[in-house]
């Protein structure tokens, strides 16, 4: 009894022990899909401090489509007009599902780079090239593999730089989108070193803002269309200046030797000659005249903001273009809606220390107005009679793929999503779909069946008895003995204790058969054709 | 249920979405969603009536080797049409479709009855079923099906077959002797004057009644009353090896159709019948007389079948004290795997009873289903005559049956031994 209960303590903690190793195992499969810290950033679709909500609002007020991508950037492919289309990827948090694919030599490849299968990234790069901008807003994310495309380089360590906002930290750094680097004077940047875009701005002959195009020119507010940020007093007043505000960033490069998807490719903001990188993460600065492991950290002039463009001009009418930059965070609510972040009377996104104690306010910035000047450089219309205003099938698209959902179970409808697209949108998973189709059809061929036509069968079983072993017993000499002496003793009518009795030559002078009376007197060894020749005599023994 | 169609249009229109999502074509989507929908609008409308099925037998009761008519009465009781409907009549497989079918398609209006005739034949005793009804419907595209149960059955039993006995292998040695002898108002063989009639051919002369001859001119006999032979006791052997043989032909069949024919001889004189039946336990009915004992005995017939291995000599130590002194006993047995029938035997000759067995040769049957060696058989047969001379040196009538011999030419045996 004692046993038994033992036996069942043991089978119990076996099936716990079991059941918490399946749990454990469910459970960390499941937490890639299902948002259990509830932790997401950079959305536009969210109106916390550190999401895009504020800009997204500007562009629809616009008169924009703003529509997010959920799944994979492979449904770039099917955009019908990426002209008057906008991508832009804010922050990329997580890194693709690994699946199979074709590489660009037609091998099957499991994706390895970073956030972007290569038919993703292929597929951006398409859309770029069919005329479509994008915008990369990336720091310490997944978007290497994007920029690796187009010759650029994520360092992934933290730039420091000298020209950092005072009141706040040295994470908070200024970007000044123009040719040179600017500088500081004291707790600001030194007006004498703020130049303008080069580009936007019309110094280099071409590729002028449109903004700029209609600067100067009177109109009404409702008129400025995708310029109205830059109207002032009844006209529009550009301004090519940007000093951005940058939070946490990384450093760009240009990585040597590589020409990347667009021939055009420039450097549209730099830090200071004095920035530093830390190369090792310790949070210390340690440089010198080279890198070794005792000053591994680097120091210099490196680069926040790079474009390329199919055309010097970065027309879109020509070709498209891709804007990287060496911070997710550029265009938060915090950053972007400064003045709403700050009010001590309504502050849209929550308390904080600059709405309570008036510290670590954020700065006044033109991430708005660099922001909003891209996108109408993007989406204003070329048709004559509608300047300034967005072309008739302008389109953001926000990849929110690659960001975590604050729903619950919206990572896993995400992923779903991400496999549907996958499997409609990727070479090698069509073709397994396609292989998969066919298996099912053929299996609902093969093991789909009608319900049989009812037939009355008439089945009786016919079933043997009968123990196959014992007729090797019956074909034994010492077998055919005892039969054959019971056979004597009951053509005798004798009794057993009478038979057994029985001297043996009297047995024998029973028996009256030379050949008979030795098989029963003398056991030995009988060939089978003997054996044949007895069993064949005992059966007519007795007869006469 | 869905058919096959409603499955290749399900992956179909699944193939069709998917590759229409793959070569962004949106008919080729549409087309695909349309098969989907198609379905889903198809499972919606499923079902029949409310059905009412009616079955009416020819007989609950028959024997081995009768057929049986069936009918069944299908009603439609809703206010609807049945749509395509199929009525299957389930029958046990041990049963042959004679004539007609057990199975229909209809179509009934609300109200209309359909009615589904089927002979069947019963090659096999036992009890027996018929039922549940099964009933199928289809939608009108064929793309769903649905099968259900009507669970109304009908209980049949299959006696076994009576055989012919004749009656000069089966008389009494010692006519009325025993207790409890009657005599009874029949005709037959006896010592009291029943009637005369009219002599023909084969009546013996002893028989011819001289003064009515005289009398008369014709040659009158003498009949006489019937007297009872007392208590008739039946020993069926339903041990597990009594199925040796094939379904139709083994020893237990053989001996169900012995036990069922003497019953029905003997209760036919009026005497009184007993049977016991022994396999893993022992069923033991009484000796009574009549059509009720009749019935009970065939009933018990049927619902035999092989299991246990009670020996015989346990049967005798528990009966032997019921049985009427001196009455006639019929063990039925191939003796096989039982050591205890020569002692039983002995027992039962030892208190008076006139024993008579009736053994199916096992062997024989053994051999229409498996190879037996030639030699192997020839050994069992020598120890299968030994076992019966041992019987009939105890001093009982002892019958080897065989399985090609009818049951009158194997009780003929029992003048030879």
């Amino acid at each position: 009894m004692l046993e038994d209960l033992n036996l069942n303590y043991r089978r119990i903690g076996l099936q716990a022990a079991f059941w918490s190793v399946m749990l454990v195992l469910l459970l960390s499969i499941l937490i890639n899909f299902v948002n259990v810290t509830n932790t997401n950033q950079l959305s536009a679709y969210d109106d916390d401090w550190n999401d895009m909500s504020a800009f997204r609002q500007d562009i629809k007020d616009m008169g924009i489509q703003t529509n997010s991508l959920v799944s994979s950037p492979l449904l770039l492919a099917d955009i019908e007009d990426p002209r008057n289309t906008t991508y832009i990827l804010a922050g990329v948090e997580r890194d693709t599902l690994s699946l199979p694919q074709f590489d660009s030599d037609g091998f099957i490849t499991i994706a390895a780079e970073d956030g972007y299968s290569p038919s993703e990234i292929d597929a951006i790069v398409e859309f770029v090239d069919a005329g479509g901008t994008a915008l990369i807003l990336d720091d310490y994310g997944f978007a290497g593999s994007i920029a690796q495309a187009y010759g650029v380089r994520y360092t992934g360590y933290q730039l420091f730089d000298t020209t950092y906002v005072q009141e706040l930290d040295y994470n908070y750094i200024w970007m000044c989108v123009q040719a040179t680097p600017c500088g500081m004077n004291g707790s600001s940047i030194d007006p004498d070193t703020i130049s303008v875009h080069e580009r936007w701005s019309g110094a280099s002959g071409e590729g002028a803002h449109p903004c700029k195009l209609m600067n100067g020119q009177s109109m009404p507010l409702e008129d400025a269309g995708l310029c109205a940020h830059h109207w002032n007093n009844g006209e529009i007043s550009y301004n090519a200046t940007y000093q951005m505000l940058l939070n946490n960033i990384t450093a760009l490069e240009l990585i040597p030797g590589v020409n990347g998807a667009l021939s055009e490719v420039s450097i549209r903001a730099v830090t200071s000659n004095e920035a530093t990188v830390d190369v090792n993460g310790d949070g210390e600065i340690w440089v010198g005249n080279e890198v070794n492991s005792e000053t591994p950290d680097l120091w210099g002039q490196f680069n926040l903001s790079i474009e390329a463009c199919a055309r010097k001009s970065c027309d879109p009418g020509e070709g498209g273009r891709i804007v990287f930059m060496a911070d997710g965070s550029a265009l938060i609510n915090a950053i972007y809606d400064y003045e709403g972040f700050n009010d001590p009377n309504n502050p849209l996104y929550g308390t904080n220390e600059c709405v309570t104690n008036n510290t670590k306010c954020i700065p006044e910035n033109d991430n708005r107005k660099w922001a909003l000047d891209f996108i109408a450089e993007a989406l204003m219309s070329s048709k004559i009679g509608e300047e300034g205003q967005p072309s008739e099938n302008a389109v953001v698209i926000f990849d929110e793929s690659r960001h975590p959902q604050n729903a619950l179970f919206a990572d896993t409808y995400n992923t779903v999503y991400f496999l549907l697209v996958y499997f409609t949108g990727e070479g090698l998973a069509m073709l397994l779909l396609f292989l998969g189709l066919f298996i099912a059809f053929e299996a609902v061929l093969i093991k789909k069946r009608d319900p049989e036509p009812w037939r009355h069968v008439f089945s009786i079983i016919y079933y043997g008895f009968g123990d196959a072993n014992r007729y090797t017993y019956y074909a034994k000499s010492d077998k055919i003995r005892q039969v054959f002496l019971s056979k004597v003793r009951n053509q005798n009518g004798l009794s057993r204790e009478e038979f057994h009795a029985m001297p043996a030559r009297e047995l024998v002078s029973l028996i009256n058969d030379p050949v008979l009376a030795k098989f029963a007197i003398e056991p030995g060894k009988y060939s089978l054709e003997q054996t044949v020749a007895v069993v064949k005599r005992i059966k007519a023994w007795g007869r006469t | 249920m869905w058919t096959r169609k409603a499955s290749f249009t399900f992956t179909g229109g699944i193939a069709l979405i998917l590759i229409g999502m793959m070569i962004a074509n949106l008919q080729m989507m549409i087309l695909g969603l349309t098969f989907i929908a198609f379905i889903v609008v198809n499972s919606w409308i499923s079902g029949h009536g409310d059905v009412e099925v009616q079955r009416t037998l020819s007989a609950d009761n028959l024997y081995k080797g009768d057929d049986l008519y069936v009918e069944l009465l299908v009603t439609n009781r809703s206010n609807r049409n049945t749509q395509l409907l199929e009525v299957y009549d389930n029958i046990p497989h041990e049963m042959k479709l004679r004539s007609g079918l057990n199975q229909m398609r209809l179509n009934l209006k609300p109200g209309e009855s359909a009615r589904i005739r089927y002979v069947l034949r019963c090659p096999l005793r036992g009890h027996f079923s018929i039922g549940p009804v099964s009933l199928r419907s289809r939608n009108t595209f064929n793309l769903g099906v649905d099968e259900m149960y009507v669970d109304h059955h009908s209980d049949i039993v299959i006696f076994p077959q009576i055989k012919e006995v004749e009656e000069a292998f089966l008389r009494s040695r010692t006519p009325k002797m025993y207790t409890g002898a009657t005599t009874l108002r029949t005709p037959g063989q006896g010592s009291e004057f029943y009637s005369l009639r009219e002599y023909v051919p084969g009546d013996p002369f002893k028989n011819i009644n001289w003064k009515a001859f005289a009398r008369t001119g014709d040659l009158m006999v003498n009949e006489k009353c019937r007297d009872a032979v007392t208590d008739l006791y039946i020993l069926l052997d339903s041990r597990d090896i009594a199925r040796i043989g094939t379904v139709l032909k083994n020893p237990l069949e053989m001996g169900t159709v012995s036990a069922a024919s003497l019953a029905a001889f003997f209760l036919k004189r009026r005497d009184s019948v007993a049977l016991a039946i022994f396999d893993d336990s022992l069923a033991y009915l009484p000796p009574d007389t009549g059509d009720k004992q009749y019935f009970k005995i065939l009933s018990a017939l049927a619902g035999v079948s092989p299991k246990g291995t009670m020996p015989l000599q346990a049967v005798t130590n528990s009966l032997s004290g019921r049985f009427s002194r001196g009455s006639p006993v019929f063990i039925i047995s191939s003796c096989e795997g039982d050591g205890t029938v020569p002692a039983a035997v002995r027992d039962l000759v030892g208190r008076g009873h006139e024993v008579t067995v009736l053994s199916p040769s096992s062997i024989d049957f053994e051999r229409l289903v498996s190879r037996i060696p030639r030699m192997s058989y020839e050994v069992l047969k020598l120890e299968r005559q030994n076992r019966l001379t041992t019987l009939a040196g105890s001093g009982a009538m002892v019958i080897d049956w065989m399985p090609d011999m009818d049951l009158s030419q194997a009780l003929m045996q029992v003048r030879g031994y």
